[in-house]
Protein backbone atom coordinates (compact mmCIF):
# COMPACT_ATOMS: atom_id res chain seq x y z
CA UNK A 1 0.00 0.00 0.00
CA UNK A 2 3.41 2.22 -0.22
CA UNK A 3 2.50 5.81 1.02
CA UNK A 4 -1.02 5.23 1.55
CA UNK A 5 -0.70 2.67 4.08
CA UNK A 6 -3.73 1.64 6.70
CA UNK A 7 -5.16 4.25 8.30
CA UNK A 8 -5.83 5.60 4.70
CA UNK A 9 -7.31 2.49 3.40
CA UNK A 10 -9.73 2.82 6.35
CA UNK A 11 -10.10 6.40 6.15
CA UNK A 12 -11.44 5.99 2.18
CA UNK A 13 -13.12 2.91 3.38
CA UNK A 14 -15.33 5.45 6.06
CA UNK A 15 -15.85 8.07 3.54
CA UNK A 16 -17.07 5.40 1.11
CA UNK A 17 -20.36 4.78 2.90
CA UNK A 18 -21.26 8.42 2.38
CA UNK A 19 -20.12 8.38 -1.42
CA UNK A 20 -23.40 9.49 -2.46
CA UNK A 21 -24.30 11.86 -0.13
CA UNK A 22 -23.99 15.09 -2.37
CA UNK A 23 -25.40 12.70 -5.36
CA UNK A 24 -26.64 15.05 -8.29
CA UNK A 25 -27.35 15.53 -11.90
CA UNK A 26 -24.78 17.21 -13.30
CA UNK A 27 -21.65 14.86 -11.95
CA UNK A 28 -23.78 12.29 -10.23
CA UNK A 29 -21.17 10.83 -7.87
CA UNK A 30 -18.13 12.88 -8.69
CA UNK A 31 -17.97 15.35 -5.75
CA UNK A 32 -18.66 11.99 -2.96
CA UNK A 33 -15.92 10.31 -5.02
CA UNK A 34 -13.97 13.12 -4.83
CA UNK A 35 -14.54 13.21 -0.95
CA UNK A 36 -13.59 9.92 -0.31
CA UNK A 37 -10.37 10.40 -1.92
CA UNK A 38 -9.31 13.12 0.17
CA UNK A 39 -7.31 10.96 2.91
CA UNK A 40 -5.28 9.41 0.23
CA UNK A 41 -4.70 12.48 -2.03
CA UNK A 42 -3.62 14.67 1.21
CA UNK A 43 -1.62 11.69 1.65
CA UNK A 44 0.36 11.34 -1.83
CA UNK A 45 0.98 15.16 -2.26
CA UNK A 46 1.20 15.68 1.47
CA UNK A 47 4.73 17.89 0.16
CA UNK A 48 2.86 19.77 -2.34
CA UNK A 49 -0.15 21.90 -1.73
CA UNK A 50 -0.99 23.21 -4.95
CA UNK A 51 -0.92 19.75 -6.83
CA UNK A 52 -2.84 17.96 -3.99
CA UNK A 53 -5.82 20.98 -4.56
CA UNK A 54 -5.05 20.47 -8.39
CA UNK A 55 -5.66 16.57 -7.67
CA UNK A 56 -8.90 17.59 -5.61
CA UNK A 57 -10.14 19.73 -8.52
CA UNK A 58 -9.50 16.79 -10.97
CA UNK A 59 -11.39 14.29 -9.35
CA UNK A 60 -14.85 16.46 -8.87
CA UNK A 61 -15.58 15.29 -12.91
CA UNK A 62 -18.31 13.37 -13.64
CA UNK A 63 -18.29 9.84 -11.79
CA UNK A 64 -20.77 7.10 -11.43
CA UNK A 65 -20.84 3.38 -10.06
CA UNK A 66 -22.93 0.91 -8.12
CA UNK A 67 -21.90 2.38 -4.19
CA UNK A 68 -21.30 -0.76 -2.97
CA UNK A 69 -18.57 -0.85 -5.65
CA UNK A 70 -17.64 2.32 -5.82
CA UNK A 71 -14.54 1.14 -3.52
CA UNK A 72 -13.19 -0.71 -6.19
CA UNK A 73 -12.38 2.55 -8.17
CA UNK A 74 -11.34 4.43 -5.38
CA UNK A 75 -8.48 2.15 -4.01
CA UNK A 76 -7.41 1.91 -7.62
CA UNK A 77 -7.63 5.43 -8.56
CA UNK A 78 -5.23 6.11 -5.41
CA UNK A 79 -3.21 3.42 -6.57
CA UNK A 80 -2.71 5.86 -9.95
CA UNK A 81 -2.26 8.59 -8.04
CA UNK A 82 0.24 6.76 -5.82
CA UNK A 83 2.37 5.54 -8.27
CA UNK A 84 2.54 9.09 -9.99
CA UNK A 85 -0.18 8.08 -13.41
CA UNK A 86 -0.51 11.07 -15.77
CA UNK A 87 -4.12 12.56 -14.92
CA UNK A 88 -5.01 11.86 -18.49
CA UNK A 89 -4.47 8.00 -17.43
CA UNK A 90 -6.19 8.53 -14.13
CA UNK A 91 -9.03 10.24 -15.98
CA UNK A 92 -9.10 7.59 -18.77
CA UNK A 93 -9.55 4.49 -16.32
CA UNK A 94 -12.04 6.32 -14.37
CA UNK A 95 -14.18 6.79 -17.36
CA UNK A 96 -13.72 2.98 -17.85
CA UNK A 97 -14.66 1.79 -14.71
CA UNK A 98 -17.75 3.50 -14.64
CA UNK A 99 -20.17 1.70 -16.38
CA UNK A 100 -19.02 -1.74 -15.64
CA UNK A 101 -19.10 -0.94 -11.80
CA UNK A 102 -22.37 0.36 -12.24
CA UNK A 103 -24.27 -2.13 -14.17
CA UNK A 104 -22.62 -5.31 -12.35
CA UNK A 105 -23.49 -3.57 -8.77
CA UNK A 106 -27.19 -3.30 -10.01
CA UNK A 107 -27.94 -6.37 -11.26
CA UNK A 108 -25.47 -8.26 -8.31
CA UNK A 109 -26.75 -6.18 -4.98
CA UNK A 110 -30.48 -4.51 -6.27
CA UNK A 111 -31.94 -7.16 -8.61
CA UNK A 112 -30.15 -10.10 -6.58
CA UNK A 113 -29.29 -10.37 -3.38
CA UNK A 114 -31.84 -7.36 -1.92
CA UNK A 115 -34.55 -8.96 -3.04
CA UNK A 116 -33.46 -12.67 -2.60
CA UNK A 117 -32.79 -11.82 1.04
CA UNK A 118 -35.83 -9.58 1.09
CA UNK A 119 -37.59 -12.24 -0.20
CA UNK A 120 -36.23 -14.82 2.60
CA UNK A 121 -37.60 -12.44 5.50
CA UNK A 122 -40.95 -12.34 4.26
CA UNK A 123 -41.37 -15.88 4.24
CA UNK A 124 -40.00 -15.97 7.38
CA UNK A 125 -42.28 -13.35 8.64
CA UNK A 126 -45.78 -14.83 6.67
CA UNK A 127 -44.77 -18.15 8.41
CA UNK A 128 -45.17 -16.94 11.95
CA UNK A 129 -41.50 -16.35 12.82
CA UNK A 130 -41.17 -13.57 15.19
CA UNK A 131 -40.64 -9.97 14.10
CA UNK A 132 -37.35 -9.12 16.05
CA UNK A 133 -35.91 -11.78 14.35
CA UNK A 134 -37.17 -11.24 11.18
CA UNK A 135 -35.80 -7.90 11.17
CA UNK A 136 -32.40 -9.18 12.72
CA UNK A 137 -32.22 -11.89 10.16
CA UNK A 138 -32.73 -9.48 7.31
CA UNK A 139 -30.11 -6.78 8.48
CA UNK A 140 -27.55 -9.10 9.51
CA UNK A 141 -27.63 -11.34 6.41
CA UNK A 142 -27.88 -8.43 4.08
CA UNK A 143 -25.18 -6.79 5.25
CA UNK A 144 -22.36 -9.93 5.69
CA UNK A 145 -22.69 -9.58 1.91
CA UNK A 146 -23.20 -5.48 1.43
CA UNK A 147 -20.07 -5.04 3.83
CA UNK A 148 -18.04 -8.04 2.66
CA UNK A 149 -18.24 -6.61 -1.05
CA UNK A 150 -17.49 -3.44 0.31
CA UNK A 151 -14.14 -4.76 2.01
CA UNK A 152 -12.96 -6.86 -1.01
CA UNK A 153 -13.84 -4.41 -3.46
CA UNK A 154 -11.15 -1.16 -1.70
CA UNK A 155 -8.97 -3.83 -1.14
CA UNK A 156 -9.10 -5.01 -4.32
CA UNK A 157 -9.02 -2.03 -6.21
CA UNK A 158 -5.69 -1.12 -3.72
CA UNK A 159 -4.03 -4.04 -4.63
CA UNK A 160 -4.64 -4.37 -8.48
CA UNK A 161 -4.35 -0.21 -9.02
CA UNK A 162 -4.35 -0.13 -13.27
CA UNK A 163 -5.15 -3.85 -13.90
CA UNK A 164 -8.42 -3.80 -11.59
CA UNK A 165 -10.41 -4.64 -14.27
CA UNK A 166 -8.27 -8.42 -14.94
CA UNK A 167 -9.25 -8.58 -11.66
CA UNK A 168 -13.10 -7.91 -11.72
CA UNK A 169 -13.27 -10.19 -14.04
CA UNK A 170 -11.61 -13.09 -12.63
CA UNK A 171 -14.10 -12.36 -9.49
CA UNK A 172 -17.01 -13.39 -11.78
CA UNK A 173 -19.57 -11.71 -9.96
CA UNK A 174 -21.88 -11.21 -12.81
CA UNK A 175 -21.48 -15.29 -12.80
CA UNK A 176 -22.76 -15.50 -9.13
CA UNK A 177 -25.63 -13.45 -9.44
CA UNK A 178 -26.90 -15.50 -12.19
CA UNK A 179 -25.87 -18.78 -9.49
CA UNK A 180 -28.05 -16.98 -7.05
CA UNK A 181 -30.96 -17.08 -9.60
CA UNK A 182 -32.46 -20.38 -8.70
CA UNK A 183 -31.82 -19.60 -4.61
CA UNK A 184 -34.17 -16.24 -5.59
CA UNK A 185 -36.32 -18.43 -7.69
CA UNK A 186 -37.18 -20.81 -5.10
CA UNK A 187 -37.35 -18.29 -2.72
CA UNK A 188 -40.45 -16.42 -4.60
CA UNK A 189 -42.40 -19.92 -5.13
CA UNK A 190 -41.69 -20.50 -1.15
CA UNK A 191 -43.35 -16.47 -0.74
CA UNK A 192 -45.89 -17.15 -3.50
CA UNK A 193 -47.02 -20.72 -1.97
CA UNK A 194 -46.83 -18.62 1.86
CA UNK A 195 -49.45 -16.43 0.68
CA UNK A 196 -51.65 -18.17 -1.17
CA UNK A 197 -51.96 -21.66 0.88
CA UNK A 198 -49.88 -21.09 3.80
CA UNK A 199 -51.50 -20.62 7.10
CA UNK A 200 -54.06 -17.56 7.34
CA UNK A 201 -53.22 -17.13 3.52
CA UNK A 202 -55.43 -16.10 0.32
CA UNK A 203 -56.97 -18.95 0.11
CA UNK A 204 -58.30 -19.60 3.36
CA UNK A 205 -59.68 -16.34 3.71
CA UNK A 206 -61.41 -16.55 0.19
CA UNK A 207 -60.62 -18.54 -2.68
CA UNK A 208 -61.83 -16.15 -4.71
CA UNK A 209 -58.79 -13.83 -3.00
CA UNK A 210 -56.81 -16.75 -4.01
CA UNK A 211 -57.73 -16.33 -7.49
CA UNK A 212 -57.20 -12.86 -8.00
CA UNK A 213 -53.83 -13.44 -6.31
CA UNK A 214 -52.94 -15.95 -8.76
CA UNK A 215 -53.57 -13.39 -11.83
CA UNK A 216 -52.15 -10.72 -10.20
CA UNK A 217 -48.60 -13.03 -9.98
CA UNK A 218 -49.26 -13.93 -13.44
CA UNK A 219 -49.46 -10.28 -14.54
CA UNK A 220 -46.04 -9.51 -12.98
CA UNK A 221 -44.65 -12.15 -14.42
CA UNK A 222 -45.75 -11.49 -18.28
CA UNK A 223 -45.49 -7.85 -18.07
CA UNK A 224 -42.60 -7.33 -15.41
CA UNK A 225 -41.40 -4.13 -14.26
CA UNK A 226 -43.98 -2.28 -16.38
CA UNK A 227 -46.56 -4.38 -13.92
CA UNK A 228 -45.50 -2.55 -10.99
CA UNK A 229 -46.62 0.96 -11.26
CA UNK A 230 -50.39 -0.02 -12.64
CA UNK A 231 -50.48 -2.63 -9.20
CA UNK A 232 -49.62 -0.02 -6.83
CA UNK A 233 -51.88 2.47 -8.71
CA UNK A 234 -54.58 0.22 -8.37
CA UNK A 235 -54.49 -0.85 -5.20
CA UNK A 236 -54.38 2.90 -4.01
CA UNK A 237 -57.36 3.16 -6.20
CA UNK A 238 -59.51 0.33 -4.57
CA UNK A 239 -58.35 1.21 -1.09
CA UNK A 240 -60.17 5.14 -1.71
CA UNK A 241 -63.27 3.47 -3.75
CA UNK A 242 -63.85 1.36 -0.61
CA UNK A 243 -63.57 4.11 2.00
CA UNK A 244 -65.73 6.27 -0.51
CA UNK A 245 -68.05 3.40 -0.10
CA UNK A 246 -67.97 2.86 3.44
CA UNK A 247 -68.90 6.12 4.23
CA UNK A 248 -72.23 6.16 2.29
CA UNK A 249 -74.90 5.61 4.43
CA UNK B 1 -43.18 14.85 20.37
CA UNK B 2 -44.64 11.87 18.88
CA UNK B 3 -45.20 13.14 15.38
CA UNK B 4 -41.63 14.98 16.03
CA UNK B 5 -39.66 11.63 17.28
CA UNK B 6 -41.33 9.80 14.08
CA UNK B 7 -40.50 12.56 11.67
CA UNK B 8 -36.58 12.40 12.58
CA UNK B 9 -36.72 8.78 12.14
CA UNK B 10 -37.90 9.17 9.00
CA UNK B 11 -35.07 11.81 8.00
CA UNK B 12 -32.85 9.36 9.42
CA UNK B 13 -33.85 6.71 7.49
CA UNK B 14 -34.04 8.70 4.54
CA UNK B 15 -30.25 9.17 4.67
CA UNK B 16 -29.62 5.57 5.46
CA UNK B 17 -31.92 5.12 1.45
CA UNK B 18 -29.14 7.26 -0.29
CA UNK B 19 -26.41 9.87 1.08
CA UNK B 20 -25.12 7.53 4.03
CA UNK B 21 -24.87 4.17 4.44
CA UNK B 22 -27.25 1.84 2.62
CA UNK B 23 -27.18 -0.66 5.63
CA UNK B 24 -30.65 -1.18 4.02
CA UNK B 25 -32.38 0.39 7.61
CA UNK B 26 -34.71 1.87 5.05
CA UNK B 27 -36.30 -0.86 3.99
CA UNK B 28 -39.78 -1.16 4.48
CA UNK B 29 -39.38 -4.33 6.52
CA UNK B 30 -37.39 -2.51 8.92
CA UNK B 31 -38.35 1.16 8.57
CA UNK B 32 -42.17 -0.23 9.59
CA UNK B 33 -40.62 -2.10 12.59
CA UNK B 34 -38.59 0.91 14.13
CA UNK B 35 -41.32 3.48 13.58
CA UNK B 36 -43.85 1.47 15.14
CA UNK B 37 -42.07 0.29 17.80
CA UNK B 38 -41.29 4.32 18.66
CA UNK B 39 -45.22 4.34 18.95
CA UNK B 40 -45.68 1.09 20.96
CA UNK B 41 -47.03 -1.16 18.01
CA UNK B 42 -44.04 -3.12 16.83
CA UNK B 43 -46.61 -5.06 15.48
CA UNK B 44 -48.81 -2.70 13.31
CA UNK B 45 -45.76 -1.02 12.38
CA UNK B 46 -43.90 -4.89 10.90
CA UNK B 47 -46.78 -5.93 9.86
CA UNK B 48 -47.37 -2.44 7.39
CA UNK B 49 -43.63 -2.90 6.60
CA UNK B 50 -43.81 -6.21 5.48
CA UNK B 51 -46.87 -5.15 3.23
CA UNK B 52 -44.55 -2.28 1.49
CA UNK B 53 -41.85 -4.33 1.35
CA UNK B 54 -43.74 -7.07 -0.75
CA UNK B 55 -44.65 -3.75 -3.08
CA UNK B 56 -41.31 -2.35 -3.18
CA UNK B 57 -39.29 -5.80 -3.88
CA UNK B 58 -38.70 -4.56 -7.32
CA UNK B 59 -37.74 -0.70 -6.84
CA UNK B 60 -34.25 0.33 -6.25
CA UNK B 61 -32.46 2.99 -5.71
CA UNK B 62 -30.48 2.81 -9.09
CA UNK B 63 -28.27 5.34 -10.93
CA UNK B 64 -30.41 8.62 -11.79
CA UNK B 65 -33.54 6.94 -12.06
CA UNK B 66 -37.04 8.24 -10.19
CA UNK B 67 -37.87 5.85 -7.53
CA UNK B 68 -40.41 5.55 -4.67
CA UNK B 69 -38.81 6.25 -1.71
CA UNK B 70 -39.66 3.33 0.64
CA UNK B 71 -38.30 4.63 4.16
CA UNK B 72 -40.13 7.74 4.43
CA UNK B 73 -42.82 5.95 3.33
CA UNK B 74 -43.13 3.11 5.44
CA UNK B 75 -42.26 5.48 8.67
CA UNK B 76 -45.43 7.86 7.03
CA UNK B 77 -47.75 4.56 6.70
CA UNK B 78 -46.84 3.15 9.62
CA UNK B 79 -47.20 5.94 11.51
CA UNK B 80 -50.90 6.44 10.36
CA UNK B 81 -51.67 2.72 10.47
CA UNK B 82 -51.01 2.53 13.96
CA UNK B 83 -52.55 6.00 15.21
CA UNK B 84 -55.94 5.27 13.40
CA UNK B 85 -56.05 1.26 14.27
CA UNK B 86 -58.84 -1.02 13.39
CA UNK B 87 -59.50 -3.24 10.18
CA UNK B 88 -58.77 -0.20 7.95
CA UNK B 89 -55.50 0.97 9.37
CA UNK B 90 -53.44 -1.32 7.43
CA UNK B 91 -54.88 -0.93 3.86
CA UNK B 92 -55.06 2.96 4.51
CA UNK B 93 -51.66 2.71 6.16
CA UNK B 94 -50.68 1.21 3.13
CA UNK B 95 -52.20 3.39 0.09
CA UNK B 96 -50.87 6.42 1.82
CA UNK B 97 -47.23 4.75 2.19
CA UNK B 98 -47.32 4.01 -1.81
CA UNK B 99 -48.79 7.63 -2.67
CA UNK B 100 -46.13 9.30 -0.29
CA UNK B 101 -43.35 6.75 -1.53
CA UNK B 102 -43.88 8.64 -5.16
CA UNK B 103 -44.18 11.96 -3.66
CA UNK B 104 -40.91 11.64 -1.28
CA UNK B 105 -39.15 10.50 -4.64
CA UNK B 106 -40.07 13.66 -6.46
CA UNK B 107 -38.58 15.40 -3.58
CA UNK B 108 -35.22 13.48 -3.83
CA UNK B 109 -35.13 14.42 -7.65
CA UNK B 110 -35.52 18.01 -6.55
CA UNK B 111 -32.94 17.83 -4.00
CA UNK B 112 -30.34 16.13 -7.10
CA UNK B 113 -30.95 19.68 -8.42
CA UNK B 114 -30.13 21.81 -6.04
CA UNK B 115 -27.22 19.63 -5.52
CA UNK B 116 -25.75 20.18 -8.99
CA UNK B 117 -25.26 23.78 -7.89
CA UNK B 118 -24.34 23.38 -4.46
CA UNK B 119 -21.40 21.30 -5.09
CA UNK B 120 -18.51 22.44 -7.31
CA UNK B 121 -17.38 21.25 -10.61
CA UNK B 122 -14.17 20.28 -11.87
CA UNK B 123 -14.26 23.60 -13.47
CA UNK B 124 -14.26 25.43 -10.65
CA UNK B 125 -11.71 26.46 -8.26
CA UNK B 126 -12.87 24.62 -5.18
CA UNK B 127 -10.67 23.44 -2.45
CA UNK B 128 -10.77 20.38 -0.38
CA UNK B 129 -12.47 22.55 2.37
CA UNK B 130 -15.11 24.08 0.23
CA UNK B 131 -15.99 20.38 -1.22
CA UNK B 132 -16.03 18.92 1.88
CA UNK B 133 -18.83 21.94 2.86
CA UNK B 134 -20.63 21.60 0.18
CA UNK B 135 -20.37 17.53 0.65
CA UNK B 136 -21.63 17.75 4.49
CA UNK B 137 -24.47 20.57 3.27
CA UNK B 138 -25.98 18.57 0.72
CA UNK B 139 -26.27 14.97 3.01
CA UNK B 140 -27.67 17.92 6.11
CA UNK B 141 -30.10 18.61 3.43
CA UNK B 142 -31.46 15.36 2.63
CA UNK B 143 -31.80 14.67 6.53
CA UNK B 144 -34.02 17.90 6.20
CA UNK B 145 -36.02 16.85 3.88
CA UNK B 146 -36.46 13.32 4.50
CA UNK B 147 -37.62 14.76 8.11
CA UNK B 148 -40.32 17.33 6.30
CA UNK B 149 -41.79 14.70 4.27
CA UNK B 150 -42.33 12.42 7.03
CA UNK B 151 -43.61 15.02 8.84
CA UNK B 152 -46.27 15.94 6.37
CA UNK B 153 -47.16 13.07 5.39
CA UNK B 154 -47.88 12.27 9.18
CA UNK B 155 -50.23 15.03 9.57
CA UNK B 156 -51.92 14.23 6.08
CA UNK B 157 -52.27 10.55 7.52
CA UNK B 158 -54.28 11.35 10.87
CA UNK B 159 -56.06 14.47 9.92
CA UNK B 160 -57.53 12.93 6.56
CA UNK B 161 -57.65 8.88 7.40
CA UNK B 162 -59.18 8.99 10.92
CA UNK B 163 -62.70 9.25 9.69
CA UNK B 164 -62.03 7.06 6.39
CA UNK B 165 -60.81 4.11 9.17
CA UNK B 166 -64.31 4.51 11.00
CA UNK B 167 -66.01 4.30 8.10
CA UNK B 168 -63.93 1.03 6.72
CA UNK B 169 -66.43 -1.73 5.81
CA UNK B 170 -63.91 -4.40 5.15
CA UNK B 171 -62.90 -7.00 8.26
CA UNK B 172 -59.25 -7.44 9.10
CA UNK B 173 -58.64 -10.32 7.09
CA UNK B 174 -60.02 -9.00 3.75
CA UNK B 175 -58.58 -5.99 4.37
CA UNK B 176 -54.95 -8.23 4.96
CA UNK B 177 -55.85 -9.85 1.57
CA UNK B 178 -56.46 -6.65 -0.80
CA UNK B 179 -53.30 -5.25 0.20
CA UNK B 180 -51.83 -8.41 -0.34
CA UNK B 181 -53.14 -9.04 -3.73
CA UNK B 182 -51.63 -6.10 -5.54
CA UNK B 183 -48.28 -7.43 -3.26
CA UNK B 184 -48.16 -10.53 -5.30
CA UNK B 185 -47.34 -8.49 -8.69
CA UNK B 186 -43.91 -7.81 -7.15
CA UNK B 187 -43.44 -11.53 -6.65
CA UNK B 188 -44.41 -12.37 -10.15
CA UNK B 189 -42.11 -9.51 -11.26
CA UNK B 190 -39.15 -11.03 -9.34
CA UNK B 191 -39.49 -14.62 -10.62
CA UNK B 192 -39.63 -12.92 -14.08
CA UNK B 193 -36.20 -11.19 -12.91
CA UNK B 194 -34.98 -14.65 -12.17
CA UNK B 195 -35.55 -16.17 -15.19
CA UNK B 196 -39.03 -16.52 -15.60
CA UNK B 197 -41.35 -19.99 -15.39
CA UNK B 198 -39.76 -22.04 -18.09
CA UNK B 199 -36.35 -21.29 -17.04
CA UNK B 200 -36.51 -21.52 -13.16
CA UNK B 201 -39.96 -24.60 -13.06
CA UNK B 202 -37.99 -26.81 -10.76
CA UNK B 203 -36.87 -24.34 -8.02
CA UNK B 204 -40.35 -22.48 -8.52
CA UNK B 205 -42.80 -25.02 -8.03
CA UNK B 206 -40.28 -26.41 -5.05
CA UNK B 207 -40.40 -23.36 -3.49
CA UNK B 208 -44.32 -22.86 -3.46
CA UNK B 209 -44.75 -26.50 -2.20
CA UNK B 210 -42.72 -25.63 0.82
CA UNK B 211 -44.65 -22.40 0.85
CA UNK B 212 -47.62 -24.36 1.12
CA UNK B 213 -46.84 -27.23 3.17
CA UNK B 214 -43.53 -26.04 5.61
CA UNK B 215 -46.36 -23.27 7.66
CA UNK B 216 -49.14 -26.18 7.89
CA UNK B 217 -46.51 -28.67 9.54
CA UNK B 218 -44.70 -26.11 11.60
Amino acid sequence: MSVLGRRTAVATFLRSFVVQGSWNYNTMLGSGFAFALLPGLRRIYADDPEAYQEAVRRHLEHFNAHPYLAGIALGATLRLEDEGAPPETVQRFKAAVRGPLGSLGDQLVWATWLPLVAVVCLVLYWTGAPGLWVVACFLVLYNVGHLGLRIWGLRTGLEAGRNVARRLGGAGLDRKALRLHPVGALAVGALAGTLAGGRGGLAEVGWSWAAVGAVAFVVGLVWGHRAWRPAAVMTVGVVVVISLLGGLP
Amino acid sequence: MELLRLSVLGGLLALDGTAVGQFMLSRPLVAGTLAGWLLGDAGTGLAVGAVLELYLLVSFPTGGARFPEGSTATVVAAGTAAAIGGPGALPLGVALGLLWGHLAGATVTLLRRVNARLVPGPETAASDVHLTRAHGVAVVLDFVRGTLVTGSGLAVGRLALGPAATAWPLGREDSMALVLVGGVVSAGILLHDFGGVRAQRVWFLAGLLLGVLVPRLL
